[in-house]
């Protein structure tokens, strides 16, 4: 009966019930059948408002569509073009640049794509870089930050590591140990998008010092927001979610009166269409909520667990089965729900099979970074399906190439301890 | 549709989008002016973040609310992508049956739960009760799985209300 009942919520998902109720369904026939009350259902979305940080996304989402609503890709390409587009693959640098440096801020909530997306794919395209390249891109690199500080996933799993008092992890470790992979990341990506496009070279712009300058006084007031958000948050003067605030507010304030691209009119609109959005994203987040704790309930991580610890003998298929298990992982489950849950089950075998702790939270994060885009589930294809309006198929092939690149250098920091911690020791 | 009806379906439109606007428009202010009490006087006012962070349950509720409406929802659209015709009729009124049924459930438990906040007068913060604050849960999926109830038995154009 309970197979038959699972079998049917799979059914729903592929009909195309929308996803937010599928884990619901999951979640209340779990708790159905551990005959615990579905009261439990609404106590668990009720528990969105315990965190601050959440705030983040709807403000980071406001302000990413005012400025996808305004002209500043425009202004963006003109002074990145300016800029970088002296280099091959100007423009695309640009992009894995700015979203990893979003994600990095807004710890991989999906915010990315959707603050971003309508940012630079224009611009990628205005660029020469064709559609799906530009979509696979952005898709790809909306969980490209994970690894920088104050990454949230990577403070995250210090504090759960630090709470199991097993084994002394520092989270400035952490942050340090993040740099090199993230940055072999986006210089992986980079040269891969400059093999991709040989055949045809996005054109490349003389460097223009005076056009520099106008276009730097033209866009100078965007270029101000990460000034905004990095410096606020990086000094201590604001958390994210403050960070989060000032910013939409800074936005609205100059796109609506110092650049005027957004009338007044306009706005009400604005903010329908991204919270709806954002609506769907935290209701996903809500009920996920409640679906992980049916999950514990069951006591269905530790069962696969037990089995795993039987079949691997050597450190190395260890290794390479926990990269297959948490990049499936990473695009079933919330990044935080997976950290919250695995982290407490994987630390102790990863110790039994000599993993340095602080290895194996950048490798945890670093696979559920694909797992974000990994196809059929990862959060982040949904959102670009969602944010650019393309069938979610046509993002799995863009996405896919991308996606292999990262795979090899995940395989890489798995293999290569050093790469992490060499800046540690 | 008939005259009232469009007149109760404009004024939850009205309502949704007066609610957003309040919402995101009230946690931009509250949280900077938060920041600025902060540095400039060295304290901060304790109701804001709770309220902030109910304020996001309820854009979440509502937003949703607007999404199913639009038909606009995160969801694996595969299936979709290969059929036509009747088919995709069958299928779509399929996924939208299934949808309400859930949202229906949800809908129940929801109104059990803050019917029993409302009996047990548990706090949200301050002297305030919670029960108020929780209400989004089952209207949004009240009006969801009216919605989705709706788009199972109008014509496509028809059901967007």
């Amino acid at each position: 009966m309970n197979a038959f009942l699972s079998s049917g919520i799979l059914l729903a998902a592929l009909l195309g019930v929308p996803l937010f109720l599928v884990i619901l369904a999951g979640a209340a026939l779990g708790f159905h059948s551990s005959d615990i009350d579905l009261m439990v259902l609404p106590i668990e979305l009720y528990r969105l408002t315990e965190s601050s940080v959440l705030m983040a996304l709807p403000l980071f989402a406001f302000a990413g569509f005012l400025l996808g609503e305004a002209k500043t890709a425009d202004r963006l390409v003109r002074v990145s073009m300016a800029a970088l587009g002296w280099m091959p693959g100007g423009m695309m640098i640009i992009g894995l640049m700015t979203c990893a440096f979003f994600t990095m801020l807004t710890g991989g909530s999906g915010v990315t794509i959707v603050a971003l997306g309508a940012l630079l794919l224009p611009a990628l395209r205005a660029a020469g870089y064709p559609e799906p390249f530009s979509l696979g891109l952005i898709t790809t690199s909306g969980s490209l930050g994970l690894l920088l500080p104050p990454a949230i996933p990577l403070l995250l799993y210090g504090i759960i590591a630090q709470q199991m008092d097993i084994v002394a992890v520092d989270v400035a470790d952490l942050f340090i140990a993040g740099i090199v992979p993230a940055l072999i990341m986006i210089l992986a990506l980079y040269f891969y998008g400059l093999w991709a496009n040989r055949r045809a070279p996005a054109p490349t712009q003389k460097f223009i010092p005076k056009e520099l300058w106008l276009a730097f006084l033209e866009s100078k007031w965007e270029l101000g927001i990460p000034v905004l958000v990095l410096g606020g948050v990086l000094s201590g003067w604001l958390v994210l979610s403050e960070a989060a605030a000032a910013t939409a507010l800074y936005v609205l304030i100059i796109e609506v009166f110092v650049y005027k691209d957004i009338k007044f009119g306009q706005l009400v609109g604005i903010m329908r269409k991204s919270m709806v959005m954002v609506g769907g994203i935290l209701l996903i987040l809500g009920v996920a909520l409640s679906f992980t704790n049916f999950l514990v309930d069951a006591q269905v991580p530790e069962k696969i667990f037990d089995m795993v610890l039987d079949l691997f003998q050597s450190k190395w298929s260890f290794l390479l089965f926990l990269n297959v298990f948490l990049l499936a992982l990473g695009a079933i489950l919330d990044i935080f729900a997976a950290l919250i849950i695995m982290v407490p089950l994987i630390l102790p075998v990863a110790l039994h099979y000599g993993v340095d702790p602080v290895h194996l939270g950048i490798i945890f994060v670093a696979n559920m970074q694909i797992g974000y885009f990994t196809p059929p589930v990862g959060m982040n294809l949904f959102i670009a399906s969602y944010r650019f309006n393309k069938p979610i198929s046509e993002l799995y092939v863009a996405t896919l190439p991308f996606m292999v690149v990262l795979m090899l250098v995940v395989l890489l920091i798995t293999y290569v301890p050093q790469l992490s911690l060499w800046l540690i020791d | 549709m008939l005259k009232p009806i469009k007149m109760v379906v404009h004024s939850i439109r009205a309502a949704e989008s007066a609610m957003l606007v309040i919402l995101l428009l009230g946690m931009m202010i509250l949280a900077v002016a938060q920041i600025a009490m902060r540095n400039l006087l060295g304290t901060g006012v304790t109701w804001i973040d709770p309220l902030i962070r109910i304020a996001v349950l309820w854009i979440a509720l509502i937003g949703a609310m607007i999404g199913t409406r639009e038909g606009n929802h995160i969801a694996i659209d595969l299936l979709n992508q290969y059929i036509k015709g009747r088919w995709k009729w069958v299928v779509e009124r399929l996924a939208n049956a299934l949808s309400a049924f859930v949202c229906a459930i949800m809908s129940w438990a929801s109104i059990l739960f803050v019917y029993d906040e409302y009996l047990y007068d548990t706090p949200a913060f301050g002297a305030l009760p919670a029960w108020p604050f929780e209400l989004i849960i089952p209207i949004g999926f009240s009006v969801m799985t009216i919605r989705f109830a709706l788009r199972v038995l109008l014509p496509s154009q028809e059901a967007r209300v």
